[in-house]
């Protein structure tokens, strides 16, 4: 019961470039926050100065005592070798989404299709940002789609800014796991 | 066009610079990218090879600074990966970070010629920099 992976597991935050994965993981770890970011040339695809082109790292202890390391993955298609990477031996996975992109469900099934078969079953959760801005697409919009296409995941909105949300789509996924394999009890 | 800080070498300039790589010993390849993983320039890739060689070259030179930065080092100039079958060399070509360079040489290529030829290449596309 005292092997490393028993005490300590790995979550892959993950989803298109600007979804808030670096914002994200740097807004719960409790130590500071491994990044890669370099300068974004590609200003069409996404406005923002700065890219993850390697990964984020940073660590959360849960309340049960377990730690958890949180990877963030680059958003871009040309970085999936890195999705590859970093997704093996992970227990779940968060895809991050911005509900204002145009794109955002082809992102939605993009993310779930590189995803799915490198985790376990249903270890899923799904933050959707920017959900209040105009034109935004509802959480429903992105639920129907997944369950159009039989999976199993749930929908969040959230601020990827606020520590509280963040901790709620871990929460929410630790919970999803704990119900299926022998984490311990659940806090 | 909207690629920001990476037009400051022209992709006719930078190619003449990576002929070069002809006259050095085991050579096969090698490309020229943005920090963002996007290629600039090539030498015997072809465009597939050298957009995958490009964004996994750009991860791997941000790992190197990443790694660099946690030992409390300076900035990382040059990464060398080695296997039995060659040496793949990813380097920084100038001091912002801009730009990487990343070669791939077979098992016949002799490790101090490709680093320094490397090197050379480096320095040579700087001086193609239009500022």
């Amino acid at each position: 019961m005292t092997r490393a992976e028993d005490a300590e597991f790995k979550i892959v935050f993950t989803g298109p470039m600007g979804a808030g994965k670096t914002t994200a993981i740097a807004a719960i770890s409790e130590v500071e926050p491994v990044r890669t970011e370099v300068d974004n040339s590609d200003r069409e695809s996404h406005g923002k100065e700065l890219t993850t082109v390697g990964f984020d790292f940073g660590r959360i202890t849960l309340p049960g005592g377990h730690s958890v390391r949180l990877y963030g993955t680059p958003g871009q298609a040309r970085f999936r070798f890195m999705w590859n990477i970093l997704g093996r031996g992970a227990a779940g996975a968060i895809i991050l989404l911005d509900a204002t992109r145009a794109d955002a469900l082809e992102q939605l099934d993009l993310f779930v299709d590189a995803f799915v078969p490198l985790l376990p079953p249903g270890a899923i959760v799904i933050g959707v940002g920017r959900s209040t801005e105009s034109g935004a697409l509802g959480s429903d919009v992105f639920a129907a789609r997944l369950e159009a296409r039989g999976i199993l995941a749930p929908v969040l909105t959230i601020d990827a800014r606020k520590p509280h949300d963040v901790r709620m789509l871990v929460h929410t996924l630790t919970c999803i796991l704990e119900s299926r394999t022998p984490l311990g009890a659940c806090a | 066009m909207s690629r920001t800080s990476n037009s400051r070498v022209s992709r006719e300039a930078a190619q003449k610079v990576l002929q070069s790589y002809r006259d050095v010993l085991g050579v096969q390849c090698a490309v020229l990218f943005s920090a963002d993983g996007f290629e600039l320039a090539s030498y015997a890739a072809d465009d597939a090879a050298s957009a995958r060689l490009a964004a996994i070259g750009s991860s791997l030179a941000a790992l190197g600074s990443a790694i660099s930065s946690e030992a409390g080092l300076d900035a990382c100039e040059r990464t060398t990966i080695e296997s039995k079958g060659g040496t793949v060399t990813i380097m920084r070509v100038g001091d912002d970070g801009d730009m990487s360079l990343a070669v791939v040489a077979g098992r016949n290529a002799v490790l101090g010629q490709l680093l320094w030829a490397t090197k050379r290449c480096c320095q040579a596309l700087l001086d193609n920099i239009h500022t």
